[in-house]
Formats: structure tokens, C-alpha cells, sequence
């Protein structure tokens, strides 16, 4: 994807530090008014540049336009506890909780700078296999040894009675490409994260498993062994090398 | 006085140290030692060791120490000898996230474990494609769910950062400094004129009559408070 940065404004919050640091202003008594009016025209300009960024800086061009309402009208000047009510307060403590996380990236950017002088062995060795992914061709039996030490390790309890399990082959595709689409990489990781709001049962994890199965059939997603002898790895395939999906007796041959 | 117990777990956190591909515990060295030469040796005794090696390393001039990274141990170069290596592996100079990763990351470091919309909301924008870069990179991972309405994932860091930003452990993570603090710095200042010499970027540009339709759009477009 092609982004973008504008000017060094990554956000709306930068954007306001940004006024707020130019014009001296006390960050516990913005004048909401003014920089309402600053916020919109560099809005306007914005969002003839880059609608998607605009998005965001509108939502904080809303938030500006109530506060400052909110400032014109009448109001109690003090709340059930007897504190001052100023309708600024909440954007207020988000601007100073953000410079804090601001101040402590600058932070880790040092660390990380530090770290990166210190040379450690294998570091060649590294770099130089990094770009080749290796690429195994999973067999079934691998993929089911993991399965199998996946439902060992998943309690079931002993149940005496008839239940009728929800999990359809569909519903765990739409959960797998969800979830791997969110960034989990690791089937075992998958598999123990279950569906919100319910215990991870065996069941879930085989029908998860044949999800499985048919996402890699139909080339959306793919399996690489080698992250550790106990689990393996699923990737969403990209869009460059969707192929025709595979005849499903072939899947896992080789 | 030097025993042959203790000069032999000093030569084993050396050697475990030097061969090994990423930081090794304490505890993990102490029972590889005790494996071998049996006694008992403890991770108070091999902290004890990685000083007693650090110091000798130092004294003898040596352009390597033992460092103490993700609750592990490791062996590195000093910085000193950065200009030499950086050459010899032909990397230019030192290596750093770009600001937004680096933001997202300060946030899953100090927050975690953390939903998406907390860091989207402590940021302003949409933290999705710092996200996924800093999860490709192996820095930040999904640490299970949250007891939240609708349980959604939530994120934390991993080993591997704690190993690639050099820090013992997320207790280890430099305090961020109170607000009376950052406003009072000088360097808020000096960071306010660089902006203001970098100005000409915003302020001339800008086409006050436009504003109206962007107040107005903007109400259109979203409800005033979350």
C-alpha cells in the first residue's frame, strides 16, 4: 500500500499539540474557540489531500465543535461533588495521556538505537537466511500430529449427557480467516483463543482443524512447519499468488 | 580466593553465554552447571558469575560484555565498537521504528495487556496497519482476551522485543515521566521552535473561508462525543 505522511502530523492529537506548542498556549486552559477554528481550516485543506486521514481528524473536529458548545451555553458551574465542571477536562487528560506515551516511544527509540550498536553472534548467519523463508510442504500427518497434541493438552470434561455441538466447518472459517486476518500466527495460539464467550472444547478444535483444512484447499490460507516441532504456522495467502484452488485429493500430497 | 566450583561456573556462563542464539535465564544456567559438575549452584551465584565476568572483560580491555536482556543472558559487543561492526556487516548506523510503530508500541509496552480501540483511542487514528507491522515483526502479540464486553483480543510484547530494544524486563521499562515534569522540560521549548522554523509547512496555506464547511461536514459526519 502507498502512504502518505502528511507534513509531521500523524494524527488529530498531534495536530492540537502542535497548536498548543506554537502559540505557547496552557494546555489546562485551551482556548477552545480559537483553536477550533485553527483545527477546521487545516481540516479543510486535509481533506481535499487525503479523505482516509481526514476521517479521523472530522471525528476530532466534532469532539472540538461540543466542547466549544458546550463552553457557550449555560451550565452548573459545579458537579454533584462540588468540582469544577469545564467541559475541556476530558479532551485535556487525552492530550497529556498521549504526550506521555509520546514522550515514552522516544524512549524505547533510544533503546532500540542503543540495542542496535551492540552486535551479537550469529547475526550474520541470521540476516543472511532471513529473506528466504523456508517453505516446507506440509504433510497431513504433520499438521495432524499437531492436532493431536492440541486436543491432549485441551481438557473435555466428562459430560453424561447428549449435546448438540454449535460449530459448523463454515462458521470456523469465517472465525480462522477472522483471526488470522488479526494477526494470531500459530495454530495452537488459534486453537487455545477460542470464540468469545465460550470454554475451547475438543470439538471446537477439530472443527477448527477441518476449517483448516479447507481454507488451505481453496488457497486462502497456508501452513508452514518449522516455528517448533509442536505447532505450525498459518498465513493468509496474498492476493498476488491466489492460484485456482487445489483438487482436494492432492492438497496434502508431497 | 577463586574455588574450582566457582571458576567452573564462571567458564560455563561464559561458554553457555557465547555459544548461545538468544538470552538464556539464570536458572537455566545453573542447572546446566549442576547437569555437568553437580552441586548446586543457584541464579544468585550466576548473577554473581555475569558481574565477576563483566568486570574481568572490562578490566582486560575486551570489546564484549555479558548483557542482561529478556530475563536472559547474552553476550554482545559494546557500542564502542558499533562503527567497526556497522562496516564489517555493511548496516548503516543504527536501526529505528518509524513514530507511529514507535507510539503503538510504547502503548502495548506500558498498557498491556491492551484492546485495539484503547490504542486507537489513545492515538487518535486507526492503529491498524501499526499494528500488523509490529505483530510481522515479532514484537507485539495477541495475548488472549479480555474479560470485555464481546471478549476482544488483547495485545501484548514479546520476548523478542524485550531482547531487541535491550531491556531485562517489562518491570525494567524506563518510568515515563509525570506530566508537571514534561510541560516544565526545557526541551518542550526547544522542540516548540523547531516547529515554529518548520512552519511555513501549515500557516500560509491554509483558506480561512473553508472552514465553515468543513464545521459543517463534520457535524454531519459523526456524533460529537464517544
Amino acid at each position: 500500500m502507498f502512504r502518505v505522511r502528511l507534513n509531521q502530523f500523524e494524527g488529530p492529537l498531534d495536530l492540537l499539540l502542535f497548536f498548543i506548542r506554537r502559540d505557547e498556549l496552557d494546555v489546562f486552559n485551551i482556548p477552545i474557540a480559537q483553536i477550533t477554528d485553527e483545527y477546521l481550516s487545516y481540516v479543510s485543506v486535509l481533506e481535499q489531500v487525503d479523505l482516509d486521514a481526514a476521517a479521523d481528524f472530522i471525528y476530532m473536529a466534532s469532539l472540538l465543535i461540543s466542547i466549544k458548545a458546550k463552553m457557550l451555553l449555560p451550565r452548573p458551574d459545579l458537579d454533584d461533588q462540588g468540582q469544577e465542571i469545564d467541559p475541556r477536562q476530558e479532551l485535556v487528560d487525552r492530550l497529556l495521556a498521549y504526550m506521555r506515551y509520546k514522550e515514552a516511544a522516544l524512549h524505547l527509540g533510544t533503546l532500540q538505537e542503543e540495542r542496535s550498536r551492540q552486535y551479537v553472534r550469529a547475526a550474520a548467519e541470521r540476516a543472511r537466511f532471513e529473506d528466504e523463508a523456508v517453505q516446507y510442504r506440509v504433510s497431513l500427518f504433520d499438521l495432524v500430529r499437531v492436532l493431536k497434541d492440541v486436543l491432549a493438552e485441551t481438557p473435555d470434561p466428562v459430560r453424561h449427557e447428549v449435546q448438540r455441538y454449535d460449530y459448523s466447518v463454515e462458521d470456523q472459517r469465517v472465525f480462522l480467516l477472522d483471526t488470522v486476518s488479526a494477526g494470531a500466527r500459530s495454530f495452537r495460539q488459534i486453537a487455545r483463543l477460542g470464540v468469545a464467550g465460550e470454554a475451547v472444547t475438543k470439538a471446537f478444535v477439530i472443527v477448527t482443524f477441518l476449517a483448516l483444512l479447507d481454507l488451505v484447499q481453496q488457497r486462502r490460507l497456508r501452513v508452514r512447519l518449522g516455528i517448533a516441532p509442536e505447532d505450525f504456522e498459518v498465513a493468509l495467502v496474498s492476493d498476488g499468488e491466489e492460484g485456482t484452488p487445489l483438487p482436494a485429493r492432492s492438497a496434502f500430497e508431497g | 580466593m577463586e574455588t574450582p566450583s566457582t571458576s567452573s561456573l564462571l567458564r560455563t556462563v561464559e561458554a553457555i553465554c557465547f555459544a548461545s542464539d538468544e538470552p538464556v535465564s539464570a536458572a537455566a544456567l545453573a542447572a546446566h552447571h549442576a547437569e555437568v559438575f553437580g552441586g548446586t549452584a543457584t541464579a544468585t551465584e550466576v548473577e554473581a558469575a555475569v558481574v565477576e565476568l563483566n568486570r574481568r572483560y572490562r578490566a582486560a580491555g575486551h570489546s564484549f560484555r555479558i548483557k542482561s536482556w529478556a530475563e536472559g543472558y547474552r553476550m554482545a559487543t559494546i557500542q564502542e565498537m558499533a562503527p567497526v561492526l556497522h562496516a564489517f556487516f555493511q548496516r548503516t548506523d543504527t536501526r529505528r521504528l518509524s513514530r507511529s510503530l514507535m507510539e503503538t508500541l510504547a502503548i502495548v509496552a506500558y498498557r498491556q495487556p491492551v484492546t485495539k480501540p484503547e490504542i486507537d483511542h489513545v492515538r487518535g487514528v486507526n492503529s491498524d496497519y501499526a499494528l500488523r507491522k509490529l505483530l510481522d515483526a515479532d514484537f507485539v502479540t495477541i495475548a488472549g482476551r479480555s474479560d470485555a464486553v464481546g471478549r476482544p483480543l488483547v495485545y501484548g510484547t514479546t520476548d523478542a522485543f524485550l531482547e531487541r530494544f535491550g531491556i531485562r524486563s517489562i518491570d525494567d521499562l524506563p518510568k515515563p515521566r509525570e506530566i508537571e515534569e514534561l510541560l516544565d522540560d526545557p526541551a518542550f521549548n526547544t522542540e516548540r521552535a523547531s516547529l515554529l522554523s518548520a512552519e511555513g509547512l501549515l500557516g500560509e496555506g491554509l483558506q480561512p473561508d473553508a472552514s465553515g464547511d468543513a464545521a459543517r461536514q463534520a457535524n454531519d459526519s459523526q456524533p460529537a462525543t464517544p
